[in-house]
């Protein structure tokens, strides 16, 4: 390996840009496959029911209607769920939010599958039903499902708050609220399957988990989950919102008993109605200080809204435990969190998995603390800022916390920068900042391996085969170039495998800013095996010992006879092919996790590393209007290493426009009509016109000592603090403190 | 419902297709005439995936029903590039590294087309209204802009 990187922190073009520019790539619903029928879903009118009798007879009578599919017709498991099986893959008994599947029609075509599924007659008895987590966690509130509305409850002690408080010279006290965040992919949720001739299945899915989506159809149907194959097609954006199997089984099973060829797509109003969100909810925060800013204690009471099913609920609820006190050294720290059944929209993993709520009250809460006490908010932030050897109070060692300084003062110099800046004609300016805690990984004690296989091929092009996809972000680009790089060879001689639960190895879920992390780390580790390999068979194959041979950029040199031009990789494989053999290698790489890990905690799944930063935003703001424009925004992140330069900037600059619409326009609220808002049209997210003129990136580059060539993830961190950022500057320009995301014009306008 | 005949140039080959009234210009295209790169992201004109230029105008073809397309001339993202060279367009958006998971992508670049076709010198600003229409929940558009900014420098040299 040489010391100047051959790919390292390239802007290489990604691979599928060609075809996605010309048209050509294959999302699930581009594909054509023969025979090809079409699903139609059944979803409930209301918020929670009892679901008293079903009837098909007139939805068949449809002509071209091939089937009406109820929770009957399911061969195998009707209840599926990842952390906990509670979501029937079709609804029997009753039903506990609106759009939950009841029905699937399966029709010839799309508009007989469309007109019979308005015929699908089902009688509900409608239920008393509750949407607000605080109001749903009371005894005396209706009950979404039979144990009780509180699925999980953590609690993390560290210190006594008591006696913290009571040191304080300030307590504050303050609620804030977070909205139910659509992730809005553009590609809404489709599948298609087919069952074929030999008994079975294949599945397309746009998902972030073809492995488990396998599981959980095969379980659905009946069959060895070797008999199902899941085939992951060109996906059109995720965020964690396609970690949901529903789509995948639902396709499964209409296929399995049509005996046919299935497609199932949602519409937009399907897909908000539907599939999870980010968990909305409130956080109420007691945090004391000294008059000079130094935090002495803070509690934190959290309520989520997970909707009427589990999904990842309970694992968001951990990881927002353990981020709610942010990057800061408090002395004494009690945070709870309850995640409540409701019957809203269910909520589960979205981007950031709980921290950007987190981050959003903290946030805001420690700009508050500083103006309350009359101090620069950089400074209360320095004062208390994690410092190198810390332990966070989850007692795990902030192995980062120098990039948490680091990432304060670049920013503190950007504040600057951007204050110097006047207001345009008629409105009113202002820059705030917040710091920005990430998790990554999926926490200790659940399993977090990624496994990867290198071919070398005869043609001297080596495939790599991952197991969890790109869901557009670059991982593959990424990847590439780290196996590139690991092998010495030029980025052209590296091919990524689409994924094929029948030839690609398992590697989990995309999510969780792991990718980068954990599929680089698998593919050095199996670069370094394929080339020892390499070494070997090329010995073998020339005779002489494999001490004799170096290997460098793709081929092997004799080092008994240097004057011998270089061997070539392609060389010895497709002699290896004239014997029938193949190289690959095969490499694991697990998620590290000390001994030190305290394993005593009210929560099961502490984090150990930690993706840190900064944003910086300025707002100008129009008094009359209330209206908020962004025009600056700077983000300061520790990356630990550059990749792919052009796809890191890529997620900085589409994670803060998330982050702005979490901050500004984005809730999917229960209107007065009773319905929910299901459309883009009220579902108002950014475009073009709402991006700042200026969007600063400056990546730092801390190398992470367990990363590979020292980087880790990005993905989830560049969302987390956007939002707070926004509400102080918002807070800078007009002195309106805002306790809740988004925020509306009508918060701004001061009543005259 | 009684099915309709139009006839409709898609790029440069005409067809005359029999369809029911109710069917949109996006149906058409992505399942009569397997031209699937016009996305369906809302139905409703919401997203702009579908962005596809009738008689030079961008479009929502989610928007369109069959029988207003009767006598256009339609262009999608399938018929950009000619004899496998990139349209600038589209080698802007590849080198600006605007591209993520792609969907909303063909629309954004036919809606971009539309732009430079009659504005060949935009402005920031004329950019950011022309796509105001086309939904990215992946990139924040900032690549976006400068790959449209790009292409419009390249189509000048042209």
């Amino acid at each position: 390996m040489t010391d100047t990187p051959l790919h390292l922190g390239k802007s290489y073009p990604r691979r599928d840009a060609l075809e996605k520019v010309t048209g050509q790539a294959q999302y699930v619903a581009d594909t054509d496959l023969p025979n090809l029928t079409h699903g139609r879903i059944v979803r409930s009118p209301h918020l929670h029911a009892r679901i008293l009798r079903i009837e098909t007879a007139e939805a068949l009578a449809v002509p071209g209607v091939i089937a009406v599919l109820t929770h009957a017709d399911i061969p195998g498991a009707k209840i599926y769920g990842d952390l906990l099986p509670d979501r029937p893959v079709l609804a029997s008994d009753k039903v506990r939010f609106m759009g939950e599947p009841v029905a699937i029609v399966v029709a010839k075509t799309r508009q007989a599958a469309d007109e019979a599924h308005k015929r699908v007659q089902v009688t509900y008895e409608p239920l008393p039903a509750v949407i607000d987590p605080f109001a749903a966690a009371q005894p005396d509130a209706p009950q979404v499902h039979e144990n009780g509305n509180v699925l999980s409850h953590f609690t993390v002690c560290h210190g006594d708050t008591a006696q913290g408080l009571a040191q304080a010279d300030l307590i504050l006290e303050e609620t804030f609220h977070v909205p139910r965040v659509y992730p809005a992919y553009l590609e809404t949720e489709a599948s298609q399957a087919v069952l074929n001739p030999n008994g079975t299945l294949t599945v397309w899915v746009s998902s972030q988990k073809p492995f488990h989506d396998r599981h959980h159809i095969a379980a659905a149907v009946n069959l060895p989950e070797e008999q199902v194959q899941v085939c992951v097609a060109a996906i059109g954006g995720a965020f964690g919102g396609k970690e949901d199997a529903n789509m995948p089984v639902l396709a499964g099973l209409a296929a399995y008993c049509t005996r046919g060829a299935v497609r199932l797509v949602n519409s937009r109003e399907e897909s908000m109605l539907a599939h999870p969100k980010r968990h909305s909810g409130q956080l109420h925060y007691r945090l004391g200080a000294k008059q000079d800013g130094t935090i002495t204690a803070v509690e934190i009471t959290t309520h989520l809204d997970t909707g009427a099913y589990a999904s990842y609920g309970p694992a968001v609820g951990q990881l927002l435990t353990e981020v709610a006190a942010g990057p800061y050294r408090i002395p004494h720290v009690r945070s709870e969190t309850f995640v409540v059944y409701t019957n809203a929209p269910i909520a589960g993993a979205m981007r950031g998995f709980g921290a950007p709520q987190a981050n959003f009250a903290i946030e805001s809460l420690v700009d508050t603390l500083a103006h309350r006490l009359g101090l620069d908010p950089l400074e209360v932030r320095r004062r208390n800022i994690w410092r190198p050897g810390d332990f966070n109070f989850t007692r795990v060692r902030v192995n980062q916390a120098e990039s948490t300084s680091l990432a304060l003062e670049t920013a503190a110099q950007e504040v600057a920068r951007l204050k110097a800046l006047p207001a345009s004609p008629g409105k009113k300016a202002g820059v705030g900042m917040a710091m920005a805690l990430q998790t990554m990984g999926l926490g200790w004690g659940v399993p977090d391996d990624s496994t990867n296989r290198l071919e070398w091929q005869p043609d001297g092009q080596v495939l790599l085969r991952i197991g969890a996809p790109d869901l557009g972000q670059g991982l593959n680009i990424a990847a590439a170039q780290i196996t590139a790089e690991a092998l010495g060879v030029d980025l052209s001689q590296v091919e990524v495998a689409p994924i094929n639960t029948l030839l690609s190895p398992d590697g989990g879920v995309t999510c969780a800013s792991r990718m980068t992390y954990m599929v680089g780390n698998s593919s050095m580790l199996a670069a370094v095996r394929l080339i020892d390999m390499l070494k070997e068979e090329g010995a073998r194959l020339l005779g002489v010992q494999p001490d004799q041979l170096e290997y460098r950029g793709g081929q092997l040199l004799r080092l008994d006879q240097p004057h011998l031009p270089p061997i070539p990789a392609a060389e010895i494989t497709s002699r290896l092919a004239e014997e029938g053999r193949a190289l690959h290698s095969t490499a694991t790489f697990s998620f590290p996790y000390g001994p030190e890990i305290p394993t005593d905690l009210g929560i099961g799944m502490p984090h150990v590393l930690f993706c840190l930063g900064a944003q910086v935003m300025r707002v100008e703001v129009d008094s009359e209007l209330g209206s908020v424009e962004v025009t600056h925004a700077t983000a300061v992140h520790d990356v630990g290493r550059v990749i792919n330069r052009a796809a890191l900037e890529g997620q900085v600059e589409g994670g803060l426009a998330m982050g702005m619409g979490f901050a500004l326009s984005e809730d999917m609220i229960l209107k007065a009509n009773g319905q929910w808002v299901d459309g883009l049209a009220e579902y108002v997210l950014p475009t073009a016109m709402d991006i700042p003129g200026e969007v600063k990136i400056i990546l730092l580059e801390q190398p992470e000592s367990s990363g590979p060539y020292g980087a880790k993830g990005i993905g989830e961190a560049v969302t987390a603090p956007t939002a707070a950022a926004v509400a102080n500057a918002v807070f800078a320009a007009t002195g309106v403190r805002v306790h809740a995301a988004p925020i509306r014009p009508e918060m701004l306008i001061r009543p005259a | 419902m009684k099915p309709i005949e139009i006839t409709l140039t898609v790029n440069e080959t005409t067809h005359t297709l029999i369809t029911l009234p109710n069917r949109t210009l996006l149906d058409i295209l992505r399942e009569d005439l397997g031209l699937t790169g016009a996305k369906n992201g809302c139905e409703s004109g919401e997203c702009g995936a579908c962005t596809v230029l009738m008689n030079g105008a961008a479009v929502n073809a989610c928007l369109v029903l069959a029988g207003q397309a009767d006598g256009c001339t339609v262009e999608t993202i399938e018929g950009l590039s000619k004899s496998g060279q990139l349209h600038p367009i589209q080698q802007a958006f590849v080198d600006a590294g605007a591209v993520q998971c792609g969907f909303c992508i063909p629309g954004m670049v036919m809606a971009s087309k539309a732009l430079l076709d009659h504005n060949p010198q935009p402005q920031e600003e004329d950019i950011r209204q022309a796509l105001a229409g086309n939904i990215c929940r992946c990139t924040g558009y900032t690549k976006i802009i400068q790959a449209v900014q790009m292409a419009a420098e390249e189509l000048r040299h042209d």
